[in-house]
């Protein structure tokens, strides 16, 4: 599997295309009727704004020269009181936005949490998760803005330049012409700086994500960190990450920064070329003063909703980047779904037959070959063999977290791919190799594995796994608040809360992948005296490397070389002299 | 404040270069009213009053003015957005450089989300307030200085009455202040928790998706995303609060102006020019004023943010090198537990610990789950500190010692492996970066995973998921013992470092082992008899106390835990049949 590491910049494949953006609109267009609104308002604000100059120009006309008071008074009045709605206006349109704005971004962190949920394992070990929690926090976050206020902007901006650009035509349609071409100018060398703008700030958000990979590294493997006294190198290492960020942040920037004065420069020297053009079309008699006085005040109110389109185009170029990310999880498939006619998983009785089954990770590297076994209800198999021999990947295949490449697997004679993936992996009590305890109570852990689980049967699953002992001796018990990956805990403590989870959603078929690798042996054994009781009425497959465990087993198959080279009880194993009892009297010898 | 202090020792060096570009950004504003002053000259002289030859120059007039205007802007936007990056930089790296200092007790207690948001968002905004905010403030200030003062030479009178507002504004602005400001910090506070959660999901996705508890991975998700949605809607709906507020007030200066000014020009107190360069110079009275309202929210914003990052900066460890620590280059490798206790809270882990491990020896540990091993092997690499007694290494307390030094002399190998996203040969020198490839294979070997590692696409260049993802648990613990065998320190710890093995891999790696620890002290954790017996010391532990101590044959001897672990991982071993096998 090609993995990504925290210092690897994350390929993008594809070209940027503007139907991204129009792809964000599914998110804006709930908000359609607040931003409308926003938009009837503003459009009220300035045509308010346009009454002050007249109210002003009255007062200095008219009342002071002619001394009256009254009349100044009242015309204050009503300036305030447009001030007044003005404010409340701008009020109303900080509301909105921040509405839409939040809105938008919650529902698109939304669909991509629920997609993240979707994908497989393959999708989470290849690269780090630091890389995939900023996409789901901080990349999002950055839209907010783009999509509420940015939009808003936009809208009335272009609004704005049409309008004039309209007064600016009916005045002279040479002088807008003229105009125009500073538009064309800038348009031009946006156009050309499109690619490489793009190009930064993508690499700035790979630098990002690169340095948010290697936080979460850091914290998760501090432990490591410390032991080996290598902090400083980390510091650098991390220093380094850092300038990273704060270079590629810079290299973009610049060109954002250009951008404004830039066009601002076009369009003075534009305006200066209207009134040169001006002039000599004056000194032609084809111009009067007064057209061009008033163009001259087009012109610049003209310029200032370009600017600030400008200033737009600039924060979607850096939102393209991380919008680019954003759609690209999105529309990472989804290997494991669904079938259009998946029925549901009847209650399991749990017979399970593999057939022909060949399974691989990577084309054309077959982890498994050709393995069809079947086994009963109730029986518990244990799988054996070398590590890495394909143990984990058999019970991996079993709740259907890989597609299989060839073959059928069944449950109760049911198809596993005909099945939805919720019923069939809600019946099955999985422990992984891996255990992760979520940041809670241990009760709240237990409850993982079965929501509507009372208190009374956390607490049973515990005894049942002996994990009550140790659970009471903790500070508040079973409300005790452990943390993620449940660091105060011992790994053994940690393998029991995970068992108990697996027992609790009281499973037809259970499967336990070195359940008890970091258990003593004395619990060990209280266990599986337990566990004697527990297994009956359910099929179960053990992954263990301990003799003890696996002997107790109505089966046992050894795994190697993609097949199941043997498989029958430990006495039929025992007498052909295989691997498995090569396997079983190594553990005699070593003890003598 | 103490926050705006600490805000600033980072912002100290830069003083200068910010006050430059302040100085800047005034000037740019100043000259952006230079524009409409040039034009209305070119529409009054060279139109109005037919002097057509001054229309060049004054053209060349405008386009200069706002050529010298965006040479100040971009050198002023440049030298913000840079300082600014600057001062991140170091206070991330700062804040890196804390983290790594802080002890296993700090990151037993704070989750990994709570971190990340710290050093990724929280930063975040305080870039915003170094480039912008600080500039904003400054620029606003000198404005209505500038203002104040020149309106003043005017007409004093009319000036004052304007600045009858400002308490009214200042009011505002500090009420806005003062309960934005817990608005904020429940937003950073809920962005933490999302960050929690969406964390916790993608690593533990595996046992999410076991347990097909997506619907209740949405749910939570939901219910924190919804959180940070209503705490961010709420933060702006009291500035949305105060906002007509602060707009109305500022904008009703243009009235004072136009009813007060004109009273007075009515009563001959002041001129009609003095009236309308009142009304001209007005916004820059006014515009500082408005502009409090979302300098105040932003600065609360960044208030709350620089708290929760100073905050983590005032982390202490408890563990650190102490003055006029011993800095030897080389430990021989005598380890002495003197009646240790060690507790966690008020939950004694360890109580009464003594024993001698002899240079170049062997110490076992046994016992059950819970009952205190990682722990007393935790005590010696001082990643947390005995609660009673002393840890002495070479007959010198290791309170004593320079931490880095110490650790630097002690191997470990977790129970908890955790890898990094890293190819395989950096996972193997993770501890000696220098090391060559052929210490790593030799390291590998050692460890008896050289050959899966040849088997794999890229062999040692092959990358493996964080925390080892796709790699079996026997996988992971050989590659972290790889880890721990590269570097030859005078102390060796495995922590249960084979309980994921096949018996035949661990029998290998045991006499691999033996070599390797020749001359090193060395902790074995485990469960097995059989990766204990040779040990030159068994300790047994049984809630935290040594219940036994002696060789296996002398354990064997005696009535104990010991004999019952034995019994019970080959009593049910069928002895005849042992034999039998045996003797073919």
């Amino acid at each position: 599997m090609a993995r990504n590491k925290f210092d690897v910049d994350e390929a993008l494949e594809g070209r940027f295309s503007f139907s991204q953006i129009k792809r964000l609109s599914k998110y804006v267009l709930p908000y359609r009727k607040i931003m409308l609104i926003t938009l009837s308002l503003m459009l009220l604000t300035s045509m308010l704004n346009m009454l002050s100059p007249y109210i002003t120009r009255a007062a200095i006309d008219e009342c002071i020269p002619n001394k009256e008071l009254l009349r100044l008074v009242v015309l204050g009045g009503l300036l305030l009181a447009i001030y007044v709605l003005n404010a409340i206006i701008v009020k109303f349109r900080i509301r909105a936005m921040s509405i839409a704005g939040n809105g938008i971004i919650a529902s698109l962190r939304e669909d991509l949490f629920a997609h993240l949920q979707l994908l497989p394992f393959s999708y989470y070990d290849s690269r780090p998760h630091g890389k995939i929690l900023v996409r789901v926090i901080n990349y999002v976050n950055a839209l907010s803005n783009l999509l509420s206020t940015g939009l808003i902007n936009l809208i009335t901006d272009s609004f704005t330049v049409l309008v004039i650009l309209v007064f600016m035509f009916t005045l002279s349609i040479e002088l807008t012409l003229l105009c125009l071409c500073g538009v064309a100018v800038f348009g031009v060398i946006l156009f050309f700086f499109k690619d490489k703008q793009r190009r930064v700030w993508q690499l700035y958000s790979a630098k990002q994500s690169n340095l948010n990979a290697y936080i979460h590294e850091s914290i998760c493997g501090i432990k490591v960190t410390q032991s080996f006294a290598r902090e400083k190198e980390n510091q650098k290492i991390f220093a380094a990450q850092c300038e990273n960020v704060r270079k590629s942040f810079m290299a973009a920037k610049i060109i954002d920064i250009c951008n404004w004065p830039m066009v601002e420069t076009i369009s003075t020297i534009s305006t200066a070329a209207v009134f040169l053009a001006g002039a000599a079309l004056m000194a032609q008699k084809s111009m009067s003063v007064g057209t061009i006085v008033a163009f001259a005040g087009y012109v610049s109110m003209f310029w200032t909703p370009v600017l600030n389109l400008c200033n737009f185009y600039n924060s979607l170029m850096t939102a393209a980047a991380y919008v680019e990310r954003i759609f690209e999880t999105l529309d990472t498939p989804i290997t494991v779904f669904d079938r259009e006619d998946a029925v549901i998983m009847p209650p399991l009785n749990g017979s399970v037959d593999f057939k022909n089954v060949t399974f691989a990770y990577e084309e054309g590297e077959n982890v498994l070959e050709n393995v069809s076994f079947h086994v009963d209800c109730g029986k518990t198999v244990a799988l054996v063999g070398p590590t890495g021999a394909g143990k984990t990947t058999i019970i991996n295949l079993l709740s259907r977290f890989y597609n299989i490449l060839e073959g059928q697997i069944l449950i109760d004679d049911i198809d596993i791919s005909a099945v939805t993936l919720h019923s069939l992996r809600s019946q099955m009590g999985v422990m992984l190799q891996d255990t992760f305890i979520f940041s809670g109570t241990v009760m709240e852990n237990i409850r993982y594995g079965r929501p509507d689980a009372s208190d009374d049967e956390c607490i049973a699953a515990a005894k049942a796994v002996c994990a009550h002992d140790f659970i009471s001796t903790l500070p508040d018990s079973y409300m005790t608040e452990v943390n993620e990956r449940g660091t105060r805990l011992s790994v053994g403590q940690r393998q029991l809360i995970s068992f108990a989870r697996a027992l609790l959603a009281n499973p037809k078929i259970l499967i336990l992948d070195e359940a008890t690798a970091s258990i003593d042996t004395c619990t060990e054994r209280a266990l599986q005296e337990g566990l004697a009781r527990l297994l009956v009425g359910r099929t179960s497959f053990i992954i263990a490397h301990r003799l003890s465990t696996i002997k107790n087993a109505d089966r046992i198959m050894y795994v190697s070389d993609r097949k199941i080279l043997e498989d029958g009880s430990h006495e039929e194993l025992m007498s052909p002299k295989g691997h498995y009892f090569k396997l079983y009297t190594a553990q005699y010898e070593l003890s003598q | 404040m103490a926050v705006m202090k600490w805000i600033f020792t980072y912002i100290k060096k830069y003083r200068f270069r910010l006050l430059f570009a302040f100085t800047l950004t005034l000037g740019s504003t100043l000259l952006s009213n230079f524009r409409p002053y040039v034009l209305g000259k070119i529409i009054d002289e060279v139109f109005d009053q037919q002097k057509a030859e001054l229309l060049i120059w004054l053209c060349a007039l405008l386009v200069g003015s706002v050529l010298l205007k965006d040479v100040f802007r971009v050198t002023d936007h440049y030298i913000l957005e840079g300082t600014s990056q600057r001062v991140v930089y170091s206070i991330r790296t700062d804040l890196y450089n804390r983290m790594c200092s802080l002890d296993f007790d700090f990151f037993d207690h704070n989750r990994t989300g709570d971190i990340m948001t710290r050093m990724s968002s929280d930063i975040e905004s305080i870039r915003h307030f170094v480039a912008w905010v600080s500039n904003g403030v400054f620029e606003n200030a000198a404005l209505f200085v500038s203002a104040v003062v020149i309106l003043c030479t005017i007409n004093w009178h009319l000036t004052l009455a304007m600045l009858l507002i400002t308490p009214f504004i200042a009011f505002f602005a500090v009420s806005l202040g003062k309960s934005v400001g817990p608005a904020f910090r429940d937003v950073r506070n809920s962005l933490s928790r999302l960050n929690t959660v969406v964390q916790e999901n993608i690593s533990g996705n595996r046992v999410v998706k076991a347990f097909a508890r997506e619907d209740f991975e949405m749910g939570k998700f939901r219910e924190a995303n919804e959180r940070y949605k209503e705490a961010s809607l709420k933060s702006s709906r009291i500035w949305q609060k105060f906002i007509p507020y602060l707009d109305s007030l500022a904008s009703s200066l243009n009235v004072v102006v136009l009813v007060l000014g004109g009273y007075l020009v009515i009563t001959n107190n002041m001129t009609i020019g003095e009236f309308v360069t009142f009304n001209t110079m007005s916004w820059a009275l006014n515009s500082p004023m408005r502009n409090v309202g979302w300098l105040i929210n932003d600065t609360q914003n960044t208030m709350a943010c620089a708290s929760k990052v100073s905050e983590f900066m005032n982390e202490r460890p408890h563990i650190y090198t102490k003055e006029g620590s011993l800095c030897k280059e080389h430990i021989e490798g005598k380890v002495e537990f003197r009646s240790v206790s060690f507790s966690y809270g008020d939950k004694a882990v360890l109580s009464d610990i003594s024993f001698v491990a002899p240079v170049g020896k062997t110490v076992a540990i046994l016992g059950a789950t819970g009952s205190g091993k990682s722990s007393l092997v935790n005590l010696i690499c001082r990643f947390y500190d005995a609660t009673e007694g002393s840890v002495l290494i070479d007959n010198v307390d290791i309170r004593d010692y320079n931490l880095r030094r110490l650790r630097q002399n002690i191997s470990i190998a977790m129970q908890d492996i955790f890898l990094f996203s890293d190819t395989i040969e950096g996972n193997i020198a993770y501890g000696a970066p220098d090391a060559d490839m052929d210490s790593v294979r030799r390291a590998a070997v050692a460890a008896d995973a050289d050959e899966f590692i040849k088997q794999m696409p890229q062999g040692y260049d092959t990358i493996i998921g964080e925390r080892g993802v796709g790699l079996s648990g026997g996988q992971k613990q050989r590659i972290a013992l790889a880890r721990a065998l590269l570097h030859t320190p005078s102390i060796l710890i495995l922590d249960d470092t084979t309980s994921s093995v096949d018996i035949e891999t661990e029998h290998y790696i045991q006499q691999t082992l033996r070599h390797f620890s020749k001359d090193r002290t060395t902790f074995i954790i485990a469960h097995r008899i059989s990766a204990v017996k040779d040990a030159d010391l068994i300790l047994v532990l049984d809630a935290g106390r040594i219940v036994q101590r002696g060789t296996h044959s002398e354990l064997l001897s005696e009535d104990g835990l010991y004999r019952e672990v034995f019994e019970n991982q080959y009593g049910s071993f069928d002895r005849k049949e042992g034999e039998r096998v045996g003797t073919k």
